[in-house]
């Protein structure tokens, strides 16, 4: 029966990572997946009860990063619908291709760190388009983008679901990760700018007078407010969890609850259906849902593994076969630019128990690192750089000449930068 | 510390009642209310925060066991609608006869809510009705006899109605068992009223605008084409929600894990179904396009509320409650009949969950116990007495205007009549279909 769940596990992770040719959606699969592994696990002899407290336990551990995720995604699609996002990036106008960069590039990285990667790189995407007009080198901000925006993620509890999960399940304490975190990860992103101060050329281009244009258009009222509260409510929840020690989603919630008031009450003159598409219920209708269940999928298929004990045996083999959880920690990270790395970080969460990796451990923060940077060695390694893949239509082949090098450089960079630290 | 949190849970409950008058949505009440509740609940005992943390985890996995039910089962029902597939039933429809006509759609409703949630059915239906009954009057008994038929419906079905759906995921009715001992009451519950109107109700269906009878008002409104698939759509959608008692019965493992299955199959064939069309064509027939149309405001509404109901059971309130609602009423029966008017008036949901804190887990109240099934059929149907008092209702006060008032005036009294018959009715065969306790070793 093991063998036929393993069996079913790679099948469906297989279908998973060749959605587009099998033009089956992903969500779909890792649902089915989930479910048969639990079923064949439940149908194979062990006591049921077990199996269902098993299960619940699962089941409680992963709503807990989706209904934190699902909050998360709301309060940031509200903030874009008043446009808060504009009262950043409305700042932004240098004509000098290299400063421009490293500009772009640094607020991509610090917003990354508050909101989720994907956000912030169609945020930042939407304005490099305004402010690049020249294809080409955009391509390159893109890149860039994609770049900054993994690695900003990865070293700030509500910034990357990697490390979310890493934070939601006790791994990972708030101030500790940023500490030993944001170093390695500002070097995973310099590197990279560095080369390219040196072999970009090339212009932004001129701008068509329309786009200039575009810039000026009106806002809503509230928008600065929507902003600083939706960026108070995220950095609130870190604050929420040390003051009441109630997990995160709690936190998560209570934010969302706040700014739902006030985005109903903040402005009282419009009418029921002008005010729609500036509530939370509409935000609603725009988050990611269906990355919210394919995540109960995939998860719930890690969890029947973890709970058959079939990774715990898989670490013993890695560690017998590879002898050191830094370098098995390292291959993880370049395994997830193939791979999703919310499944792999889960599975080492399943792998390493935390009575012998104790919180703050090494290993859980190297795998934050990891997992969280790992992605941008190829478009498709994150939800950031698939999202840019779609607006910009980057070539996958173009972004494996061109970026996947200076990723690499960047990923190796921040990655001794750790490992240097740490000891 | 714990009259605060009661204290914090009544105006969180007040705010959710008047979501209108005081114009603040209730899922974000419901939210700040549940985490709240959590929040004073856990600084207030400091000392015991592990414990708490576990309690908190406990409720949470209980809870999404549900919501992640709900999703799945929304998911699947709005697939099923952008194909059009309920039309496959509501186009056999087309007899000119007003009582005719009302046994037929009431009946079709029934059996609907019985498999697809309340709300859906109640639109479904009254999208049809519009078609059928162009005179305004006549149609507005109509939308209020599909209230009646719809939350009826659900009250027998473990797939057919939230409250019903609660206790059955918790272990409280079995699937089989709740169908015997629910059905003969909830149809009683729906007839009453019927029978009341075939006396009653006077006029005609009026005559249709020529250009109403050709289209299909669907309420989503994109496009009247129908898509290839329709059929095949419905009978998977329905055989997957149906089978989903199956699969917990199979495999013991809990509902919403058949649900999630349910969908994952549908969702690949809706993919797979119109190779043909191009990926942005596609779009609004795949899962991902109905997900974008499913109520997620009311599935964190429960979770927020449900959230807000766990703090009281977690610090023993509910029980306490239920200690002195026992000592004042003395018969759980009357507790029951209250709680279902009540429901009329607040949310069933949280009532149950209430309910369930209060009673459950207790030897005394065994699964299939009288109370549970008597809760099932009274938190079900109690909800028809007030036009806002169910979900269904709500959604048919928005789509055919109807007020307050006039509900109160023509149809709370046929609710009443009907709750009350199909209670009675409960009570007296309960006897012959009761199941006994279970042998403890």
């Amino acid at each position: 029966m093991e063998t036929i769940i393993i069996v079913i596990f790679v099948i469906g992770y297989l279908g998973i990572a060749l959605e587009h040719p099998i033009r089956v959606n992903k969500t779909a699969t890792a649902l089915v997946t989930g479910v048969l592994c639990w079923t064949l696990y439940a149908l194979g002899g062990t006591d049921i009860h077990i199996i269902g407290h098993q299960l619940q336990e699962h089941l409680g551990e992963i709503s807990a990063i989706l209904f934190f995720l699902m909050g998360a995604m709301t309060i940031v699609e509200l903030v874009d619908a008043y446009q808060g996002f504009r009262v950043i990036t409305d700042r932004i106008n240098t004509q000098n291709p290299k400063k421009l960069l490293w500009l772009i590039c640094s607020v991509t990285f610090v917003l990354s760190a508050i909101l989720d990667n994907l956000t912030t790189s169609i945020v930042m995407v939407s304005l490099v388009r305004k402010l690049v007009p020249d294809k080409s080198m955009r391509l390159f901000f893109c890149g860039m983008i994609v770049i900054a925006a993994n690695a900003g993620g990865a070293w700030s509890p509500i910034g990357d679901v990697t490390t979310t999960m890493l934070w939601i399940g006790g791994q990972i304490t708030a101030g500790n990760i940023i500490q030993s975190l944001l170093l390695p990860s500002i070097v995973c992103m310099v590197v990279p700018l560095l080369v390219l101060q040196f072999t970009l050329k090339g212009t932004l281009g001129e701008q068509a007078p329309e786009a200039a244009k575009k810039s000026s258009e009106q806002r809503v009222r509230g928008s600065t407010t929507m902003l600083v509260l939706g960026v108070g409510g995220l950095i609130s929840v870190p604050i929420f969890k040390t003051v009441t020690h109630l997990p995160p989603y709690l936190g998560m919630l209570l934010a969302l609850g706040v700014l739902w008031v006030v985005s109903e009450l903040i402005n009282p003159d419009m009418d029921e259906s002008e005010k729609k598409n500036f509530s939370a219920a509409h935000a609603l209708t725009r988050i990611d849902v269906p990355s919210v269940l394919f995540f109960l999928g995939i998860l719930l298929a890690v969890g029947a593994l973890q709970s058959m004990n079939i990774l715990s045996s898989f670490a013993g083999w890695l560690d017998t076969a590879l002898g050191d959880t830094r370098l098995i920690v390292s291959l993880i990270g370049v395994l997830s630019a193939i791979v999703d790395n919310v499944p792999l970080v889960a599975a080492s969460m399943g792998m390493y128990s935390l009575d012998t990796y104790p919180a703050d451990g090494l290993i859980w923060e190297y795998l934050a690192y990891c997992a969280g940077t790992g992605g941008s060695l190829l478009i498709i390694g994150s939800a950031a750089g698939v999202a840019v893949m779609g607006m910009e239509k980057i070539d996958f082949i173009w972004y494996l000449k061109r970026l996947t090098l200076l990723a690499l450089l960047g990923y190796a960079a921040g990655a001794i930068t750790y490992l240097l630290l740490q000891g | 510390m714990e009259i605060l949190i009661i204290t914090v849970f009544v105006v969180g409950y007040l705010a959710i009642a008047l979501e209108h008058p005081i114009k603040i949505n209730k899922t974000a009440s419901a939210l700040l209310t549940g985490v709240l509740c959590w929040t004073l609940y856990a600084v207030s005992h400091h000392e015991h925060i592990d414990h708490i943390g576990e309690e908190l985890a406990h409720h949470l996995a209980e809870i999404s066991a549900i919501l992640f039910f709900l999703m799945g089962a929304m998911t699947i029902v709005e697939l099923v609608d952008a194909y059009q597939g309920f039309r496959l039933i509501t186009d056999r429809i087309n007899t000119k006869n007003p009582k005719k006509l009302l046994w037929i759609i009431c009946f079709v409703t029934f059996f609907l809510s019985a498999v697809l949630d309340n709300l859906t059915t109640a639109i479904v239906m009254v999208s049809l009705t519009r078609k059928l009954v162009p005179n305004k009057e006549m149609r507005m008994f109509f939308a209020g006899m599909i209230i009646i038929a719809a939350n009826a419906g659900g009250a027998w079905s473990p797939i057919g109605d939230v409250t019903t759906t609660m206790l059955w995921i918790k272990g409280y009715i079995t699937a089989g068992n709740i169908m015997i001992t629910l059905i003969l009451p909830s149809l009683i519950c729906m007839i009453v009223p019927l029978i009341y109107l075939q006396f009653t109700l006077k006029g005609e269906l009026g005559h249709a605008g020529s250009h109403k009878q050709e289209t299909h008002p669907g309420h989503h409104g994109h496009g009247h084409a129908q898509v290839k698939g329709a059929t095949a759509m419905l009978l998977l959608g329905i055989g997957g929600l149906i089978s989903v008692p199956i699969f917990k019965t199979y495999t013991h493992l809990p509902p919403y894990l058949g649900m999630l299955l349910a969908l994952g199959v549908i969702w690949v064939v809706s993919e797979l179904i119109n190779p043909d069309m191009d990926e942005a064509e596609k779009r609004p027939y795949t899962a991902a396009g109905a997900l974008t149309r499913i109520d997620v405001p009311s599935v964190l509404f429960f979770l927020g509320i449900l959230l807000a109901v766990g703090a009281l059971q977690s610090m023993g309130t509910l029980n306490a409650f239920a200690g002195w609602l026992d000592v004042t009423l003395k018969d759980n029966r009357i507790i029951i009949t209250l709680i279902g008017i009540v429901s009329a008036i607040v949310d069933n949901v949280p009532l149950v969950a209430a309910s369930m804190g209060m009673y459950g887990p207790n030897p005394a109240y065994y699964p299939d116990h009288l109370i549970w099934e008597y809760l099932a059929y009274c938190a079900g149907t109690g909800g028809s007495i007030l036009i806002i008092g169910s979900a269904a209702g709500v959604a048919v006060m928005g789509m055919e205007k109807i007020d307050f008032i006039w509900y109160v005036k023509r149809i709370s009294l046929l609710a009443a009549l009907g709750y009350f018959a199909g209670a009675i009715a409960y009570l007296l065969i309960q006897p012959y279909l009761a199941v006994h306790p279970p042998v403890v070793p």
